[in-house]
């Protein structure tokens, strides 16, 4: 056995590196172990057919949290934005496209293409959402509070999300009250007359989740995802490289700081002795003895196969077990020789308008139909699809005149009724190609090459348990203080020093970095007392 | 099991938010017997029966037959009510246990409420999900999974399969469609009081999941409502295939007949949907779920408000607690 190491950090997906970093800014030791040839977990760009690259997993960053990013001085490291004009076009099957624009008064005057009220309460929702939006953000930065002994600090962290709830003032202060429970498609009712906006925007709180818009708590992951991100359906941004370039400049500057990071280490088990976590043992059989593990793999993965669950209580156990980790998204990635022409958009210049996102959620119905199917074990025959061209923004990810194309498809159940993913793999591709060939009928004839990624592979080569992007289902019953479980909700597991610092932690949202910045806070903290 | 979570609510067993539902129909008593459930002699009329006697006892007077028009408003207070017939009575309170849709924007002239106040009553979703259907009958059912009569009979039975059989149910409401293969809750209350018939006679009575207030377009409740009804004895054949030649006389009960026949608006048997966002300090309406109104001396005591419905009369405990609290007046 080799020397005793300061701190190992199993996985180097983004909250990993972000963990690293601030850990070694503390002045710890971090060792970063990643099982693939290189770092980034869902956050990655890969060559999947000779020339073209393209975002393999996420296409669009969360935001990333704004501080972390100046932090980790990001952009001196090579990480580079595009937004493009074009936030998102949405296709309906009569043959029109609701543009929205990623400046808000563009996007009013063109919503009053289709109704005047919907353009004013545009704005309203943008400003509604960005008033929320901030106190919520507020709350994701907390460790979430000890609910049987608040400390000093959970209490000052409580009182001041109470403040900034009431300066909200009586309207908004009870819209946050309200919304929570909401289902997206009530909440988008609210503001909004025109279908394919209703479901445009209500799509956020479905996205990643076994939620259809209809169902209670899909506001609350509208509102989630709005907590930085006010913009109405999203922001759009693209990083110079595709995804993997947001991790890479996070290793750089995790590695400046003085964290070391290995790939190619697959950590077969965590050693726990006494209670106490003491090491790795690789898959090679190596052993690395450290003062702490980090885990930036999910709760499911890290504490019922990577710790031997022989050293946790029965009861933990199966609270763990009870954890909801489904995943309902498949990941598309195609190379194509021309871009596709959209029959919507053929009159108004077909390229410019497909800089950004392109979705396929025509109305609240569609959405919710989609999501049926997946409840009783099948893949959406009309599925809710989100596409970005990312080439138009970085023609280096494609040979000269050709493109790469992203697709989320939702919803493709982790569990299917009949058969299993090998079977049905190519028949997903064939759903999604038929569904987005009869917005844009030469689609088809374009493609040249395809990657299928279903929620199967995102467990077997990502390693994301139950193929679930977000390291666990976004609920009310999984959030905050209770994510992933009630009582270990301070980044801490049963076993001492084993932490957690993935997206199964709160606050959980996708790519922006908060759980890696907020573990290593409250690791920092554990470990220097 | 499940279904306890879905009743009276448009939502389907894997809806989230639907524990709660389960939990609210568990939160009662009867004779001491913690969250029990149980028949009343003479039918849940008497219950109503039995709370009149006992108000009138107290003090209380009760007048049938007395449609309330309007809720008189002077200087922003409530100073009685004028009935159907033009009979004004005047009053220092006036408590009301129909739901807020009726109270506030039938009976209360406009102008007397604030904008966003009304926002919140406009908003306050009802959706009823559910109809019933009352058979008069010849015998009793034979079910085929335990043939003949027997103590099972007593009891509450239940056409909810599975899991799947239910939320199945669900889909068809959610796109405006009444469920063709609907979750069923029976009961026989002849069994345990003879007195609802004559004798060797029974009624069965029973609950039926899904029929959405709001039907898809191009259907409307008047032509369904036989259609419907017939859906559910063919449903109930399914199990007990005699139950089409022992039946006498069929009453279906839409949601639109909720709301004709019994004031429901939308046909909610629980004054509006339990979900989170209409529930404790959110129901009816934000800021005001304390049985006030903003209008002085006028209360609210129904279903609409805290801790919501179900026949259990605490939002009317709890109402008057609060007017005794503001003296009354």
């Amino acid at each position: 056995m080799s020397e005793t190491r300061d701190v190992i950090i199993v996985g180097g997906g983004h909250n990993g590196l972000v963990a690293a970093f601030y850990l070694a800014k503390a002045g710890f030791k971090p060792l970063v172990l990643e099982r693939r040839a290189h770092v980034g977990g869902a956050a990655i760009t890969e060559e999947f057919h000779p020339g073209f690259r393209c975002s393999t997993l996420a296409h669009n960053a969360g935001p990333l949290r704004a501080d972390i990013v100046r932090d980790m001085q990001l952009e001196k490291h090579g990480l580079k934005f595009t937004t493009p004009d074009v936030n998102t076009v949405s296709l309906t099957p009569d043959g029109r496209a609701l543009i929205l624009y990623s400046d808000t008064k563009k996007a009013a005057q063109e919503i009053a293409q289709w109704s005047q009220k919907d353009a004013a309460s545009y704005s309203d929702f943008g400003a509604a959402l960005g008033k929320i939006g901030k106190v919520i953000g507020e709350a994701l930065l907390l460790t979430p509070p000890n609910i049987d002994s608040p400390d000093r600090g959970d209490l000052w962290g409580m009182l001041k999300t109470g403040r900034s709830i009431r300066r909200l003032g009586k309207k908004d202060m009870y819209r946050v009250l309200r919304w929570g429970p909401m289902a997206a498609a009530d909440l988008v009712a609210e503001f909004f007359d025109t279908e394919p906006l209703r479901a445009t925007i209500a799509a956020r709180g479905i996205f990643g989740t076994f939620l259809g818009p209809w169902s209670a708590g899909s506001a609350l992951v509208l509102m989630l995802r709005a907590a930085g991100d006010p913009s109405p359906a999203g922001s759009v941004q693209f990083p110079a490289g595709g995804a993997g370039a947001i991790t890479q400049a996070m290793a750089a500057a995790a590695k400046q700081v003085g964290a070391e990071i290995r790939t190619g280490a697959e950590i077969a088990e965590i050693r726990v002795k006494d209670g106490v976590a003491t090491g790795v043992v690789l898959a090679s059989g190596e052993e690395i003895a450290a003062r702490a593990v980090v885990s930036n793999a999910d709760p499911k993965r890290t504490l019922m196969r990577l710790v031997d669950p022989a050293h946790l209580t029965p009861d933990f156990v199966q609270k763990i077990k009870n954890y909801r980790c489904t995943g309902t998204v498949a990941k598309i990635n195609l190379a194509l020789s021309a871009l596709p022409e959209f029959t919507a958009l053929n009159a108004k210049g077909n390229g410019n308008l497909l800089r950004g996102r392109i979705q396929i959620s025509p109305e609240i119905d569609y959405l919710e139909r989609a999501f049926d199917e997946s409840k009783y074990g099948n893949f959406s025959r009309s599925p809710y699809i989100e596409i970005t061209i990312p080439s138009l923004s970085d023609p280096s990810l494609a040979p000269a005149g050709e493109h790469v194309m992203s697709v989320y498809m939702q919803y493709a159940p982790y569990k299917l009724k009949d058969g299993n993913w090998d079977s049905q793999r190519e028949m997903l591709g064939e759903a999604v190609v038929k569904t987005i060939s009869q917005y844009a009928p030469n689609f088809p004839q374009t493609i040249l090459s395809g990657q299928i990624i279903t929620p199967k592979d995102l467990e077997e080569t990502y390693g994301l348990t139950g193929g679930h992007i977000f390291h666990g289902e976004l609920a009310l019953d999984q959030f905050f203080t209770m994510r992933p479980l009630l009582d270990w909700a301070r980044y801490q597991t049963p076993v001492e020093r084993l932490y957690l610092c993935g997206n199964g932690t709160h606050p959980g949202t996708g790519l922006t970095g908060g759980s890696g910045a907020n573990a290593a806070r409250e690791i920092a903290k554990t470990l220097r007392k | 099991m499940s279904a306890s979570g879905i009743i009276g609510t448009f939502l389907g067993v894997r809806s989230p938010g639907t524990a709660y539902v389960l939990l609210h129909h568990y939160m009662g008593e009867i004779d001491g017997a913690f969250r029990a459930w149980g028949f009343a002699r003479g039918g849940t009329g008497a219950i109503s029966n039995a709370i009149a006697d006992a108000a009138r006892e107290a003090g209380a007077e009760i007048r049938t037959q007395a449609p309330i028009a309007k809720i008189l408003i002077k200087n922003g207070r409530a100073s009685g009510v004028v009935l159907a017939n033009g009979d004004e009575i005047y009053a220092d309170v006036v408590s009301s246990s129909v739901d807020p849709r009726l109270t506030y924007t039938r009976m209360i002239e406009p102008g007397n409420l604030p904008d966003d106040f009304l926002e919140g009553v406009n908003r306050y979703k009802f959706r009823g999900s559910s109809g019933k259907v009352n058979m008069a009958l010849d015998g009793l059912p034979n079910f085929k999974c335990m043939p003949g009569a027997g103590a099972h009979l007593r009891g509450a039975m239940s056409i909810s399969p599975s899991v799947e059989y239910m939320e199945k149910a669900y889909d068809e409401a959610k796109y405006g469609h009444w469920s063709s293969h609907p979750y069923i809750d029976m009961v026989i209350p002849t069994l345990t009081d003879t007195s609802l018939a004559p004798p060797g006679k029974h009624i069965l009575s029973c609950f039926v999941q899904y029929a959405p207030y709001k039907l898809a377009p191009g259907l409307d409740w008047d032509t369904e409502k036989e259609k419907f009804g017939d859906n559910v004895v063919n449903t109930i054949a399914e199990y007990a295939p005699n139950i089409k030649d022992i039946i006498l006389h069929r009453q279906v009960v839409t949601p639109l007949d909720l709301e004709r026949e019994w004031g429901l608006s939308e046909g909610n048997i629980f004054q509006g949907e339990l979900s989170l966002e209409q529930l404790f300090f959110l129901r009816p309406v934000a800021g005001w779920a304390q049985f006030r109104s903003p209008i002085k001396n006028l209360y609210m005591c129904g279903s609409a408000t805290h801790p919501g419905g179900g026949i259990m009369g605490a939002p009317g405990r709890l109402a008057a607690l609060e007017i005794l609290k503001d003296g009354g007046a």
